[in-house]
């Protein structure tokens, strides 16, 4: 597939070589090993039943014994897998984790490539794994980039611990586990179901390789709107009085404004997207009524038969049906659970989720964990347009609950409303449509790893590339992957800078430029025979787009 | 609009006894007492204050005011005199005799001569000089106007136009170079013309409201009722119903003359109770405006008169009389004891007096006079409502006052004026221009202006005391109402967007009194710039308020809002210290959306800050590298880069974009350091290739045998 490869003279090895080729050596062992044993131990008959993944999460410190394996399993996807099988599955992934671990404590196994089967390992927290694990089918489009599986177990952690808190702190709560199960499924369950096409689910594949799943997309704004909006910022949180508060404000499916943490930012843009802006509204809202009232049996949708659990395994996670039934042992709040948020009549966003009635507009407001603050804050969400502001004030300081968010949202109303409008008017001007940010001849994905920004060509587009152009740039993406991997090992804290042009093909450039922790990809498919043109067009928009953050040469 | 509640509360002040006046005449006055005088005429035209006697003129300067003043003495001969009024280039003394002479003394030669009426059925109402192109002097007779140039060579006037019209009576101030004619039987038809050195302008004719009182009687208007008024340039008109006791208003447009607006009088008794002495500040009363206020509180001029008087401690003990006559544009006149006030404002109290900061300001922002003492209150104003954490929005609407001001202060060129005038005479902190022009504005300032008071020269003699009390009772009346009558008002008043019709068509070329003055005055503006803001407001503010910096932001944050709509360049100094304060705050993920989107603009001084605050914050210091790039500054960044111990990619950069100042041993160092032969050899190497005779300097040896060393060693492990 490669005609030719280029890279950077200066991105040379580093001294650490020694161990880089140790530890490739170590995984190739394992490949072999985990293929035996996969097969050995009837690994290879699951894929039939849950459409080739396996998504389990176990903790290291649990069921040591003989006899209490179980303990260990916190979640296991398909959850109508016999017991002995997701216990094999563990076990494997186990004794890799404990053998990896010899040879580099810090950074145990990340992936093992089995004939069949792609094992993605993410230590969520210490001891606490999360492994997927992908089928190799013949699918031509079943092409998956190991870190964008990755990234899905760190969304799924991180979005999990804003709401319930850290896997090992339940865990502690509850030392028999019901608990994080109990709270774990239904979650899992909630957000994998996002993933549905048809009756399957489709994980990010290649076609996906012009996206960064761990990124905040951001609104470009002149000087004067975003003076608009820091001051509407400003307004915001002061309505909240002395209280220290956060904000967030989105416009679409874009972010404005955020005065959270990046990690947080993340994640609270990320179910921004997900259930609260206009667009992850309308799908929602639609077949919402009144009537329904009360009667909040979620569990309709498309991919029930696929997502649900057979009977055996109920017990053990417990009901992942948080329907206000009372005859579950655990009250779980099920926040990604779909249309579940509307919007009221003063333009603050509503949801029973969290209790309540929503027929009566007498619901709870809905809590998230702050990873910066570490703590708990209330979740005020107000649309207006396209517009939508999230306020995030601690549990804390808020002293008689519901009451008190309640008064805090008609003071944000006197205070802010004015502001509001005048900043969705001038967001609305400014705003380019879907297309804003397609550079015409360009399909690029731009990446700025400082700050957890990414930018690409819009879906619509990208869908235009050739198979071939989107084979050739994951690939390069995983190439890139690892080098920023090894030199990540190699050298902590220092950023490398790494330019690679590979042609595919269909003639297609697929080029990568990292510097400074900024990362550009790009398919050029029209660009002409030579690697100068592609350099050039590669420049070019470099110039215009990034402020020649990549123009180095 | 904004001035209202400010105009009211001051003048509640005003009226309260423990109050602070806004207003003062300072001691001692200009006496102006000479033996034989035959009474006191003003020469607004050339602000001279002049006492005849029978032979003599005595004239004072008025402008700029001062005390110990001398009056010049000019001979004239023996005769009645009906009104005196020097040439604007005071070479000469027009000396109307009787209504049908005038007679012209020249000043330096004593050369006379006499203009006479040509036919017998006219006389002469007054006359004026004017500094219109085509002619020197006005004189208004019955039969309408004529204009006359001055020939120097023949010493006599010589007839340039005549406008045709009866008169009944006339009104005209130099201020507004506007004449307004009376016709008619009530005299209530006006011709009005501006004769200033742009040319002439004629007026439409237009009507004076009158209300009868009876079916059959029609009273007449009288000069007496009838004021012009200049507020910033804008030229209105009062009238006095006498009948109807209502002051009636009107703007003057080149095309329009618009009633503006009606407020009643009220009855002579409650004058008489208050016993103010006030001839015709009327249309500050009216107008609602703050720096009208200051005139119409009374009882706070008489206050600080007696305490003065009490202090003079002489026989001026009683020094309100009712010979006060108000003369242009601050002057008192006091005719009975013959002496000269100056009115002063004073600003302290008048800033003080208010807590509606943006109007005291936008009030402030307008004074000439005492540009540098209006600034540095507006400054000490700026800075205690920020450091007292009064609401944003307040303090928003303050910054827009300011950074307005200063954006049109840029655009007429008043404010380097201003600085230039400052500096030259360095002893005098408070320069006040010899024109003393309050007016110098340009047409188009809008809103809350200073009125001044018109008088004609001819009048000063006239005004009779009876006139004086009544005009005091009626003006007092409506002072202590005027709260309640501006809100009905002052729409009218304030935005030329409200009317409607002929207003609005009109409202493209409103006549402009002060065409001329703009040349004639010197002034500074008390505009604060951008700099000032950040060393005199933000700053301090800075220091005082230690911790929780979000307010401060919060105000910057407004202060950046103003500039950028008024499109003034903000100190990059004030961006510095915006990231010290949000990098204080720890809000990175705001400072972060500061910089990106260019709320704080890129420059030197941002990045190197950025890279300081950024010790703490690994993103924060990526956009200051990230800036120092941008700005090109390509030393600072290919410093920062081997400082971060990148030496390669400094390499790679300085070679691109030239950099050629940085000694080759910062480079070698970092490579050593970071103990990488090959790099160290590829920078060696770098180095011999670009630098030529780079071998023989002690550099390439150093580092060459270091380069030997780590080779030989590598290969002994």
């Amino acid at each position: 597939m490669l005609e030719y490869s280029f890279s950077k003279p200066n991105s040379s090895r580093s001294p650490s070589l020694v161990t880089e080729d140790l530890r490739s050596f170590i995984s190739k062992i394992y490949t072999v090993y985990s293929t035996n044993s996969a097969s050995f131990m009837g690994l290879s008959s699951i894929g039939t039943a849950s459409d080739g993944m396996q998504l389990c999460i176990f903790d290291l410190r649990r069921g040591q014994h003989e006899g209490q394996e179980l303990d260990k399993i916190l979640y296991f996807f398909p959850a109508d897998l016999p017991f002995s099988t997701q216990l094999s599955v563990i076990g494997l992934s186990e004794g890799l984790i404990t053998f990896t671990r010899i040879f580099s404590p810090e950074a145990a196994c990340e992936v093992i490539e089995a004939e069949r089967h792609s094992h993605v390992f993410y230590e969520a927290e210490p001891d606490i794994w999360m492994v997927m694990i992908v089928e190799k089918s013949k699918d031509s489009e079943a092409i998956w980039r190991i870190d964008a599986l990755r990234e899905v177990l760190k969304e799924i952690h991180s979005l999990f611990v804003m709401f319930h808190g850290s896997i090992r702190a339940l865990l502690e709560r509850e030392p028999g586990g019901g608990l994080t199960r109990a709270h774990l499924y239904p979650f899992i369950m909630d957000y994998l179901r996002d993933f549905l096409v048809g009756k399957k689910l489709q994980l990010p594949s290649f076609r996906d390789c012009l996206m960064e799943r761990r990124s905040v997309q951001m609104l470009t704004v002149g000087r004067e709107a975003a003076i608009e909006v820091q001051t509407l910022v400003r307004i915001l949180e002061s309505s909240a009085g002395n209280l220290p508060c956060f904000s967030l404000i989105l416009f679409q499916d874009l972010l404005v404004s955020t005065t959270l943490s990046p990690e947080d930012t993340i994640n609270l843009y990320k179910y921004a997207v997900l259930r609260l802006t206009p667009l992850a509204l309308s799908s929602g809202a639609k077949s919402w009524s009144y009537l329904r009232k009360g009667n909040s049996s979620s569990h309709v949708s498309i991919g029930s038969t696929l997502l649900s659990t057979g009977s055996v395994s109920e017990q053990f996670y417990g009901s992942h049906d948080a329907s206000p039934a009372g005859d579950n042992r655990y009250h779980v709040t099920r926040p990604l659970q779909h249309d579940k948020w509307f919007k009221g009549k003063d333009g603050f966003l509503i949801t029973d989720i969290w209790g309540g009635d929503i027929g009566s507009l007498n619901v709870t407001t809905p809590t998230v964990w702050l990873h910066q603050t570490e703590e708990r804050m209330y979740l005020c969400a107000y649309q207006y347009k396209s517009l939508t502001i999230i306020l995030l004030i601690p549990l804390s300081s808020i002293l008689n609950g519901d009451q008190g968010v309640s008064i805090l949202k008609q003071q944000l109303l006197e205070n802010a409303s004015l502001k509001i409008l005048k900043v969705e008017e001038k967001l609305s001007k400014g705003w380019g449509g879907e297309n804003a940010y397609h550079v015409s001849g360009y399909r690029y994905l731009l990446v700025d790893g400082n700050r957890d920004i990414s930018r690409a060509s819009p879906p619509t587009k990208v869908t235009t590339l050739s198979k071939e152009s989107l084979l050739a740039l994951n690939r390069l993406r995983e190439e890139v992957d690892a080098e920023k991997s090894r030199a990540k090992w190699d050298n902590p804290g220092r950023e490398k800078d790494l330019e690679v042009c590979i042609r595919a093909k269909n003639n297609a450039w697929a080029v990568a430029r990292i510097t400074g922790g900024k990362e550009l990809y790009m398919v050029l498919e029209k660009a002409n025979e030579t690697l100068l043109y592609a350099s050039d067009a590669v420049e070019k928009f470099s110039n215009r787009y990034c402020s020649g953050t990549f123009s180095l040469d | 609009m904004s001035g209202k509640a400010s105009s009211s509360q001051a003048s509640i002040g005003g009226l309260g006894s423990g109050s602070v006046s806004h207003v003062f005449i300072q001691y001692p006055p200009l006496r102006c007492n000479i033996p034989g005088s035959r009474g006191f005429y003003y020469d607004d035209g050339n602000k001279l204050l002049l006492s005849p006697t029978s032979n003599q003129v005595f004239s004072w300067k008025t402008a700029p005011f001062s005390p110990n003043a001398a009056p010049n003495i000019d001979s004239i001969t023996e005769g009645p005199i009906c009104s005196i009024r020097f040439s604007l280039d005071e070479k000469l003394i027009a000396v109307q005799r009787s209504n049908t002479s005038i007679q012209f003394f020249h000043r330096e030669t004593g050369e006379t001569f006499t203009h006479r009426c040509k036919s017998e059925s006219e006389s002469i109402l007054g006359f004026f000089w004017t500094d219109c192109p085509s002619c020197d002097i006005v004189v208004v007779k019955t039969s309408g106007l004529d204009l006359y140039a001055y020939d120097h060579a023949l010493k006599s006037l010589a007839l340039v136009e005549t406008k045709k019209m009866t008169v009944s009576w006339y009104v005209y101030t130099h201020e507004s170079r506007l004449v307004l004619l009376a016709s008619g039987m009530q005299c209530k038809t006006f011709h009005g013309f501006q004769l200033s050195s742009v040319g002439i302008i004629r007026l439409p004719k237009f009507e004076m409201v009158m209300a009868k009182p009876e079916a059959n009687s029609k009273p007449v208007l009288a000069s007496e009722d009838v004021y012009i008024v200049t507020v910033y340039g804008r030229i209105y008109c009062l009238q006095v119903d006498r009948v109807a006791m209502v002051l009636h208003s009107y703007r003057f447009y080149r095309d329009a003359i618009i009633q503006q607006g009606s407020l009643p009088i009220y009855s002579h008794k409650v004058a008489v109770n208050s016993r103010a002495p006030i001839s015709a500040p009327l249309p500050v009363l009216f107008r609602g405006f703050p720096r009208s206020d200051s005139f119409t509180s009374r009882p706070g001029t008489k206050e600080s008169e007696s305490l003065e008087a009490s202090d003079s401690n002489d026989n001026e003990a009683i020094i309100y009389g009712d010979g006060w006559t108000f003369l242009v544009p601050d002057l008192i006149c006091d005719i009975a004891n013959k002496r000269l006030w100056k009115i002063h404002l004073d600003l302290e109290a008048i800033s003080a007096s208010s807590s509606e900061v943006p109007s005291v300001l936008e009030f402030l922002q307008r004074r000439k006079l005492e540009a540098n003492k209006a600034k540095q209150l507006c400054l000490a104003i700026t800075r205690t409502m920020i450091l007292e954490r009064r609401p944003i929005n307040m303090v928003a609407k303050a910054m827009d006052v300011l950074v307005t001001s200063y954006a049109l202060s840029l655009k007429t060129g008043s404010y380097f004026k201003g600085i230039k005038t400052e500096r030259t005479p360095s002893s005098v902190p408070n320069v006040s221009g010899p024109g003393q022009g309050e007016d110098v504005n340009t047409g188009r300032t809008d809103g809350l202006g200073k009125s001044v008071q018109q008088e004609s020269a001819s009048r000063v003699n006239s005004v009779s005391v009876g006139r004086s009390s009544n005009y005091s009772s009626e003006t007092e009346d409506s002072s202590s109402f005027e709260p309640l009558k501006i809100s009905s008002n002052d729409a009218q008043f304030d935005s030329g967007k409200v009317d409607t019709g002929a207003r609005s068509s009109a409202t493209g070329n409103p006549l402009n009194a002060s065409v001329s003055e703009q040349q004639e005055s010197q002034l500074t503006s008390p505009a604060i710039s951008p700099d000032e803001m950040y060393r005199f407001v933000f700053a301090p503010a800075e220091e005082e308020m230690i911790g929780e910096p979000s307010y401060l932001v919060s105000i910057i944050l407004e202060f950046f809002r103003s500039a950028n709509l008024e499109k003034v360049k903000v100190n990059p100094n004030l961006y510095v210290l915006t990231v010290q304060l949000l990098a204080r705050s720890e809000q990175y993920a705001e400072l972060g959306l500061f910089v990106i989107n260019k709320i704080i603009e890129p420059s030197k001084e941002v990045a190197l800050q950025l890279l300081e605050s950024g010790r703490q914050n690994f993103q924060i210091r990526k956009l200051g590298s990230d800036m120092l790039r941008q700005v090109s500054l390509h030393q600072d960044y290919v410093l920062l880069l081997v400082q971060d111990g990148y030496y390669l990619e400094a390499l790679r950069y300085a070679r691109k974009h030239k950099v050629t100042t940085i000694r080759p041993s910062l480079f070698l160092e970092a490579a050593m350091t970071s103990n990488d032969s090959q790099h160290l050899a590829a920078v060696l190497r770098f180095f011999s290739d670009f630098i030529p005779g780079f071998h023989s300097t002690s550099d390439f040896s150093t580092y060459y045998h270091i380069l030997n060393e780590m080779n030989s060693s590598s290969v002994v492990a």
